[in-house]
């Protein structure tokens, strides 16, 4: 508390209202709330889904029922009742839409709000966005122009529909559905997400991104992605969230599967923002998401996240490096805010030999929230020479909040190196002092001395993502110095 | 709702998760022992409520406890000389002694400190009020074991400024087979007073069962307390230690463990730092072999501020030998300016050797430093190289390594017969020729 500036700073920052907190009136079409077979039926036949789709839900059920909500993460939250939620909302539009102006204009509203321009997108960033609204997608762009290349890139239900095999041979491999109680949970009633096919040797040309919002009050959002790179292909895949302000704890249950198939690489990155929850905590998103990919022989999959909002987040994305030769990477910048909570970090699981993976996680704790990073790195018996690097940092901002640092090591193999250090500290006084003398004001001081912390994360960032990344650090951090 | 409750209370067993079949096993246990011996009827509610150790009780992940549950039988032999161990496991120790053989006070071979300001007895012998359950009773299904059936041990007080002239040396043997030997050590250390301890555990190679020890031990302000602790049992015995360290302000601790030999060990240590300036120092080392298993949990508690502690544990897993290392630091809301640092390092030697290692961080307060380190390797290829070629045999060479890696943990401990005693096992273990050679011309 050396600065007397600094509790009216903190103020501002923490009365700072959520700056996509608006909701848009569309007429949705809404299934009951509560959860069972009938329901799960009634999203299938919505999704046009064929017979072995319904089965493969009504399995992933049967076997939820059976599980319990975990309760090891660092995380206190009131458990959500999963009989009151509804699971199916669709914004209603009946026909295909071919272009742009066939989009309802409100969502256009929506997507402007956002800093999403569709056209600017594609004509600038060269960006294709697969846009979702609450579970159905509703604009697909350059789909032609992926086309060319034999690049697949579609909603999660046209993919059923138009490539059952793929789907058949990838859906769930990565994450089965009993992997976890939020896994069996989303097998079981996901709406929709996107599917992504990167044929053999194609470098995709652009960045793919996906924009998920949770838009309607009162249901979950449980999103599929699935990403397969064949042979010798590239793809780097964006994505990013927010959600309009509410009052209710909003669910969110996704899973990310990522397949990276021999000399194949992925390159996932997700800016999240989804609404915190006031000062108190009330409100804001639950975001229990399982994120997971597999590599083959010398593939490589890097995972990137800025994980900004959400009350709570409970999310580990993780690497199998089943192939020899493969590389996996894990980079997290999480901040948390008042009564944000956030247990997040990574596993990596080294089969093959000569497997590499490199972690670097840094928190920031602000407010009176708690960040914790979790994290496995276990390299099996066949895997020799295997070589790990893991780094996490906390910065601490004030004296009521949490850092947390919980790595789990398991080794069994003499051949491996793995190396984790930690470290926790205060933002340093000292440096802002520096960049007072400066004339720096402290709020451009702590950007800047948050922002360099950070760097090594943002860097790997593609660029129109770092950008925005950068933007809510500061959004998120400005002067909240303890 | 999301508001997070203020984490006051540390839990060790967070979210409890019983598990029917292993509790089964645990109520057999406990049947088993009645049989045998008479209880203190101390902790019975927490062994009713508590988890019973299995693998998904997160303190207990990695440690199999299936050795515990067999058969036990009344220990045959109660006195040193019928077992045929010498008193004083270090040779040219000149240190105050009280041994106990299978969970009993060998009056015999024991000498107790004769110093004014110093009481020192078995617990068996005096007649005292029995100690309320403590955090780790309340927390953990052995240590509340410990509680219901430790009937002797050590208690021991240090009056204040006392400072006691020679170490005190608690020597424990495990003789036989099926023994279950429980033991509760008291210490108490008042203001500015110090003590240097010594625990030493040895059994014989015919010998089996569990041994089950628990230190209480309350430092108060500025005394300082040194605890050298050396595990060299042969046989199949199963040990379980648990030391609670309280500490006053400004009061100093350094413990050393050291784990030579056991077919399966697990150390529970736990400090906790009460009051301002405390300084506190937790070091070890474990070098199993064969089929042993070696578990280390330490807690670091920082209640208050101005407190360091400083954590350096290292390993070296021969065989299918297995290792488990688990540090936590914690740092509670208001001790801002803690220092905390830890180390964990470990050296896989074979194929099926493995460590499990936890380096855990809970940290609520800002202006706090604090660290940890853990790496998991091989001998330095090129250090074995620049030793052979000079002419040092590859065995001798990795030697050598190994006392360098474990070196400043062995520099640590504060008596330095036992040091020298703990080198001379080592290598007598593991066959280090020319390790025991330079100890012997030294």
């Amino acid at each position: 508390m050396a600065y007397d500036g600094n509790d009216k700073v903190l103020e501002e920052v923490t009365g700072k209202s959520y700056e996509f907190g608006f909701t848009t009136d569309i007429e949705s079409d809404k299934a009951p709330a509560g959860l069972n077979e009938d329901i799960i039926r009634l999203i299938s036949s919505k999704k046009e889904e064929p017979e072995w789709m319904l089965k493969w839900r009504l399995e992933a059920f049967a076997v939820w029922k059976k599980m319990e909500e975990p309760n090891w993460p660092h995380l206190q939250y009131k458990k959500p009742d999963y009989q009151a939620i509804s699971y199916y909302s669709a914004p209603k539009q009946k026909k295909q839409l071919n272009s742009l102006d066939e989009v309802d204009p409100e969502m256009r509203k929506t997507m402007d709000k956002l800093g999403i321009s569709m056209e600017e997108q594609k004509r600038l960033s060269g960006v294709a966005v697969d846009f979702v609204m609450d579970s159905v997608s509703v604009a697909t762009s350059f789909k032609e122009k992926l086309g060319e290349l034999g690049i697949i890139f579609c909603s999660m239900s046209d993919a059923v529909k138009e490539h059952p095999e793929l789907i058949k041979k990838y859906l769930g491999s990565v994450v089965p559905t009993k992997d976890n109680f939020f896994s069996a949970l989303n097998a079981a009633v996901f709406t929709d997400g996107s599917f992504c096919y990167i044929p053999k040797g194609v470098r995709c040309p652009m960045e793919l991104s996906t924009y998920f919002r949770i838009n309607e009050s009162g249901t979950g959002q449980f999103e599929r992605t699935l990403v397969v790179a064949d042979e010798a292909s590239y793809v780097s895949y964006l994505e990013g969230c927010t959600a309009p302000q509410r009052d209710e704890n909003q669910l969110h249950a996704a899973v990310v599967e990522l397949v990276a198939l021999d000399e194949a690489e992925i390159k996932y990155s997700t800016v999240q923002n989804w609404y915190p929850g006031d000062a108190e905590g009330k409100g804001g998103v639950f975001n229990f998401v399982t994120k997971r990919g597999i590599c083959h022989r010398r593939s490589k999959i890097s995972w990137t996240q800025v994980e900004t909002g959400s009350a709570v987040t409970w999310k580990y994305p993780s690497c199998i490096l089943k192939g020899d030769h493969s590389v996996g990477e894990f980079y997290s910048v999480a901040v948390t805010n008042n009564a944000q909570q956030a247990d997040t970090g990574t596993k990596m699981i080294h089969l093959g030999k000569n497997t590499h993976s490199t972690i670097i996680s840094k928190g920031i704790s602000a407010g009176k929230s708690h960040n914790s990073y979790r994290g496995l790195v276990q390299i099996m018996p066949s895997a020799d020479n295997a070589r790990n690097f893991s780094q996490c940092d906390s910065l601490l901002m004030t004296d009521t909040s949490g850092a947390h640092t919980f790595p789990y090591i398991e080794v069994k193999n003499p051949t491996a190196k793995v190396e984790h250090e930690a470290t926790t500290s205060k933002i340093g006084e000292d440096q802002i002092f520096y960049c007072l003398q400066r004339g720096i004001d402290e709020e451009q001081a702590i950007s800047l001395i948050v922002n360099g912390y950070a760097k090594e994360v943002l860097n790997q960032l593609p660029m129109e993502f770092a950008v925005e990344a950068q933007k809510l650090l500061s959004i998120s951090l400005e002067g909240s110095v303890g | 709702m999301t508001g997070t409750a203020e984490p006051i209370v540390m839990d060790l067993q967070r979210k409890p998760n019983i598990h029917p079949a292993t509790q089964a096993k645990g109520e057999a246990l406990l049947a088993a022992l009645a049989d045998l011996r008479t209880g203190t009827g101390l902790a019975t509610e927490y062994l009713k409520e508590l988890p019973v150790p299995h693998r998904r009780v997160e303190r207990w992940k990695h440690t199999p406890v299936s050795g515990f549950w067999t058969t036990y039988e009344a220990p045959k032999v109660q006195t040193i000389q019928a077992a045929g161990c010498e008193a004083c496991p270090v040779p040219g120790l000149h240190a105050y002694r009280i041994v106990f053989v299978n969970g009993m006070f060998d009056a015999e071979a024991s000498d107790l400190p004769v110093h004014s300001g110093v009481r020192c007895e078995p617990v068996s012998m005096i007649a005292s009020a029995p100690a309320e359950a403590g955090n780790l009773e309340k927390s953990d299904w052995f240590a509340a074991l410990n509680q219901s059936h430790a009937t002797e041990g050590m208690k021991l007080h240090v009056d204040k400024g006392v400072v006691l002239d020679r170490p005190l040396l608690v020597h424990h043997h495990t003789h036989g087979q099926k023994s279950a030997n429980f033991l509760r050590h008291e210490i108490q250390v008042e203001s500015n007073a110090q003590v240097q301890l010594i625990h030493w555990s040895t059994s014989n190679e015919a010998a089996s069962g569990m041994v089950n020890i628990m230190m209480q031990l309350d430092v108060a302000s500025g005394a300082t307390v040194a605890l050298d602790k050396v595990q060299d049992e042969a046989g199949q015995v199963h040990h379980l230690a648990f030391e609670q360290i309280n500490q006053a302000q400004a009061s100093q601790v350094r413990v050393h463990t050291g784990t030579i030999q056991g077919k399966w060990v697990r150390n529970d240590l736990n400090f906790r730092l009460d009051g301002e300036g405390c300084d506190a120092v937790l070091n070890g080392f474990f070098l199993p072999k064969d089929n042993e298993f070696v578990d280390n949990h330490t807690t670091v508690d920082h209640c208050a501020a101005h407190c360091t502690s400083s954590e350096q544990y290292q390993g070296i897993l021969y065989g299918s030998s297995s290792g488990v290392f688990n540090g936590k630091v914690f740092v509670r809301p208001h001790a801002q300016q803690t220092n905390a640092y830890q180390q964990n390092g470990n050296i896989l030697v074979t194929d099926k050797a493995t460590i499990n290692a936890k380096p855990e961080l809970e940290i609520y307060a800002d202006d706090v430093k604090c660290s940890h380190g853990c790496t998991i390797g091989q001998f330095d290829e090129e250090a074995l190289f620049y030793a052979r070629s000079r002419g040092i045999g590859e065995s001798e060479a990795k030697a050598m390594l190994v006392h360098a890696f474990i070196g400043d943990v062995l520099d640590g401990f504060a008596v330095q017969e036992v040091r020298m005693e703990v080198e001379h096992r080592l290598a007598t273990k593991h066959g280090w020729d020319t390790w025991n050679d330079t100890l012997e011309s030294a």
